[in-house]
């Protein structure tokens, strides 16, 4: 029983120290071997930059306070959706799981795109993008924080990552992932196409097919736990996606070919809610929502 | 026997938090490209001051997740922006754009995907715009700003 103890106890002890610095995915990281587990944040920095190209692109490089972005100072409906997102995204560092995201390399960014139809898109790096049907349909902050807790909660369970089919580093050696210290044409045309076909595969989920309906609802429920970290009424969550299920009840909105059913998140989520500690929302929080989405009409 | 290994479970973790931190005066290296130090070890409030990808600090105490450095700026710094180890990083991660990455910078990060690759399939697709992906990334929030935003809304965020 002893000796059990002890060999229970080096694995627990091996577990704690790998989950606990930041380093852990980094050092796993000797050759791309498999994607989500093994990308570094380095990599995950450069497929997210593409990966939200090709969101922008989709939508014609259409978004909100485009002015803020040139000036580097952010303004509008902007300055206020990234306020709530960091909330949310900083909150998320206390929401821990097993193979968890570690910070973005670039930090964490939240885009309101020109699109009516009603969706969210989460890039791997912490690039967020929420359509103005999304933000149109959202009646208060926390009812806003649900939907970036859901997308935030898609980057730190590298979600996207993960939907990169493990074929595209076939025959890519490992010597060329990491030991060289100069790229030849061959390593480098190499790296390309497994880029391009990682490319390929999350935009296809992200975009297209969406993600399989239980890493929507892990994403639900880590998103919940997010927001009931950050002090936002879990409440605020079912509520928002009661008016989504009324739309797919109606055929509109643009998440239906990307989402489960709005009902079925709803009926996940309804005990997860009844358990958690009721919030009663200051009237300040409803007061700066109406003046910030004063600035959309 | 059950009470007994949640004892020796518990001692365990505690003593793996004490290994998991660097050793005081060891120098760590900034990892992500821009990161604040805190003048407490929370995400919001007020600032010390900014670090870049590269920036080396010594280390001096763990509180959580947080910990406490000096050097260019002194303060708090969340764990997850640094690796524990003194390396040599360029400001852009896996190199410098030209096709050579420092042994640390490939031992750190792996070779993987770095500009050149970027590069490689910006010309495949030149109908994408990096210009607007480039300006999105480098707006941030002012953590002063979001202390306020946080006590208004009575929100308890990143605490």
């Amino acid at each position: 029983m002893i000796r059990k103890i002890g060999i229970v106890a080096a694995v627990a002890l091996a577990a704690c120290q790998l989950n606990l610095t930041g380093d852990s995915i980094g050092k796993a990281y000797h050759g791309i071997k498999e994607a989500r587990k093994d990308l570094t944040p380095e990599n995950e920095y450069y497929v997210g930059r593409a990966v939200a190209t090709n969101i922008l692109a989709k939508s014609n490089y259409k978004y909100r306070d485009a002015a803020g972005f040139d000036s580097g100072k952010l303004e509008g409906m902007t300055a206020y959706i990234n306020a709530v997102g960091n909330v949310v995204a900083l909150s998320s560092l206390d929401v821990k799981h097993d193979d968890d995201r570690p910070t973005p390399l670039a930090g964490w960014h939240f885009v309101i795109l020109e699109d009516s139809s009603i969706n969210a898109f989460a890039a791997p790096g912490g690039y967020i993008f929420v359509t103005m049907g999304a933000v149109e349909q959202a009646g208060s902050e926390d009812e806003l924080a649900a939907v970036l807790a859901h997308e935030v909660a898609h980057v730190r369970r590298g979600h996207a990552l993960g939907s990169i089919k493990k074929s595209r580093f076939a025959g890519v050696m490992k010597e060329t992932m990491d030991s060289t210290v100069t790229l030849d044409q061959k390593a480098l045309g190499d790296l390309t196409n497994v880029f391009n076909g990682a490319m390929d595969d999350m935009t296809d989920s992200i975009l297209v097919k969406g993600y399989s309906r239980d890493t929507e609802f892990e994403a639900d429920s880590v998103g919940l736990e997010i927001m009931i970290k950050a002090g936002y009424d879990p409440a605020a969550f079912v509520s928002y996606l009661k008016k989504l299920n009324a739309h797919q009840a109606t055929g509109s909105g643009g998440f239906s070919a990307t989402h489960p059913k709005a009902a079925d998140r709803i009926a996940k989520l309804e005990t997860k809610v009844a358990k958690a500690a009721k919030v009663t929302v200051p009237a300040v929080r409803t007061k700066r929502f109406k003046a910030a989405v004063s600035d959309l009409e | 026997m059950k009470r007994r290994f949640l004892i020796l479970c518990s001692i365990l973790f505690v003593a793996s938090l004490a290994i998991a931190a660097p050793k005081t005066g060891s120098i760590v290296t900034v990892r992500v490209l821009t990161a604040k130090v805190m003048k407490s070890p929370k995400f919001i409030g007020p600032a010390a001051g900014d670090v870049s990808r590269g920036s080396q600090l010594t280390f001096q105490e763990a509180k959580g997740d947080w910990y406490r450095v000096t050097g260019s700026v002194e303060g708090w710094i969340h764990k997850t922006n640094l690796t524990e180890r003194q390396v040599t990083l360029s400001s852009k991660p896996g190199g410098d754009g030209t096709g050579n990455a420092s042994r640390d910078e490939v031992e750190l990060a792996g070779r993987g995907f770095t500009p050149q690759v970027e590069g490689e399939y910006r010309n495949k697709n030149p109908n994408l715009d990096f210009s607007h992906v480039d300006k999105i990334e480098k707006t941030s929030i002012d953590p002063g700003e979001l202390e306020a935003f946080v006590a208004e809304g009575k929100l308890g965020g990143g605490q």
